[in-house]
């Protein structure tokens, strides 16, 4: 029997924070940054999978998965990182449903973003 | 220092970018690989370099294969940026030519200390080109003139007389000998010797154009390689140089009027002659200068019968 992951929250803001080394205006730029760049690739990834484009796939999902390890979406990365693997593996099975699960993931950090740039504005 | 991040990720780039901004780097930034190429060949380029793995273009590791590649460059620390984590792409990475290789996503102290062993690297690899070139300046300089030393004289006046030869043209020789230089030795001792001997090296230098060599051939003997030179106009050439000597010369000893004589050569008035033979030529027409009361010059004139020696290795080694 194995052990259950260990719990990882949707971003992880203080890992962030230092990376940014507490520089509020740097992280509001890059939380933007990712706003912006987002949704159309998101677009293209689930065209991709639509496709069973494997290539484009692992290559869209690497490319996620880089953007969210930077901003501590620690889980939307792991889930993305999964879904590069199945690409890389040609193993279409699991991919629509590992997609639903990002955007999913995706939608939860989003949700923290833009909780945590309405609060900075405030 | 300069240092350049190439990554295709918006997000990664600044957040690099502010990072070694604030370590007080001078950033370029660029997109793609084929940029960070473009970047790393130019004048000038940044030697330090952060590459991502995957890029457009061309990724990472073509990237320092292609810098490798250009070996006249001088050396350029590469850090390769990758989400990739398996031994074997570590090893594809660092044996495409990069230095050091860091896991995204980036732990800001540890990219530094990454940079900084980049920086220690370069500052090590410049010691050694200092060091080598010092040591190849030494090789081919005279010490005490720093003209071309009697072998890197003689190696150039041997190419010059094969150029000259495939391209029709004429070189003169100056062969030049400091008159009763062993008086000054003698009388005022190897210090004023030394300072006088300098003065005439920097005298000769400023007395030949750009593309002309000056080599100090022995004692007081110095060996002036004037390329492309008109037959017509060698003696004049000669003689102007000769004349730029014939002002006194300010030693710490007060001044000291100094002359030279000199054996003057064209190429050309010989065909294609051995260098020592050449040599000789312009040695004698150096001992005629002398025997008519020195302060003079003599052209040097070819034997009508002569068989031309081989070159000796000893001659581009050894006095003579």
């Amino acid at each position: 029997m194995t052990s259950p992951p260990p719990f990882q929250p949707a971003w992880n803001f203080s890992e962030l924070l230092v990376r940014v080394e507490n520089d509020q205006e740097l992280l509001r730029d890059l939380l933007n940054i990712f706003k912006t760049d987002l949704p159309p690739l998101l677009e293209s990834l689930k065209s991709a999978v639509a496709a069973t484009d494997m290539k484009k796939t692992a290559s869209l999902s690497h490319a996620l998965r880089g953007m969210l390890a930077n901003l501590a979406g620690t889980r939307a990365a792991a889930v993305a990182a999964e879904l590069e693997r199945l690409a890389n593996a040609a193993n279409p099975d699991l991919l629509g449903a590992t997609l639903r699960r990002l955007e999913e993931e995706t939608a939860s950090l989003n949700q923290e973003i833009d909780a945590y740039l309405q609060g900075a504005r405030a | 220092m300069k240092i350049l991040i190439a990554e295709d990720d918006p997000i990664s780039r600044k957040l690099l970018q502010k990072a070694l901004e604030r370590a007080g780097y001078d950033v370029l930034a660029v997109e793609n690989g084929k940029l960070a190429l473009e970047a790393l060949c130019a004048l000038d380029a940044p030697r330090l370099a952060l590459l991502d793995w995957m890029m457009p273009e061309l990724d990472g590791p073509a990237v320092c294969r292609a810098v490798r590649k250009r070996t006249e460059k001088t050396y350029s620390y590469m850090v390769l940026l990758t989400s990739k984590d398996s031994k074997e792409e570590t090893v594809v990475g660092l044996e495409s030519g990069a230095d050091d290789y860091l896991t995204k996503p980036f732990n800001v102290e540890e990219l530094r200390a990454r940079l900084r062993v980049g920086e220690r690297i370069l500052l090590l690899e410049d010691r050694l080109v200092e060091a080598r070139e010092n040591m190849r300046f030494r090789a081919t300089h005279d010490p005490l003139t720093s003209l071309l030393n009697r072998g890197a004289i003689l190696e150039l006046l041997n190419r010059e007389l094969h150029r000259s030869q495939r391209e029709n043209k004429s070189t003169a020789i100056l062969l030049g000998d400091v008159d009763h230089f062993k008086r000054v030795n003698d009388t005022l001792g190897h210090l004023i010797g030394d300072e006088v001997l300098s003065e005439i090296a920097r005298r000769l230098l400023g007395a030949v154009r750009s593309y002309d060599f000056v080599g100090r051939y022995g004692g007081e003997e110095f060996l002036v390689i004037l390329n492309s030179c008109d037959p017509a106009h060698g003696p004049s050439r000669a003689e102007e140089i000769r004349k730029s000597i014939s002002r006194p010369i300010m030693t710490t000893k007060g001044p000291l009027a100094v002359t030279m004589s000199f054996g003057v050569l064209q190429s050309a008035d010989w065909g294609p002659r051995s260098l020592e033979e050449l040599l000789h030529g312009v040695d004698t027409a150096l001992y005629e200068a002398k025997a008519a009361g020195r302060d003079c010059l003599r052209l040097a004139k070819p034997p009508a019968n002569s068989h031309p020696p081989t070159i000796s290795p000893e001659l581009l080694r050894h006095g003579h």
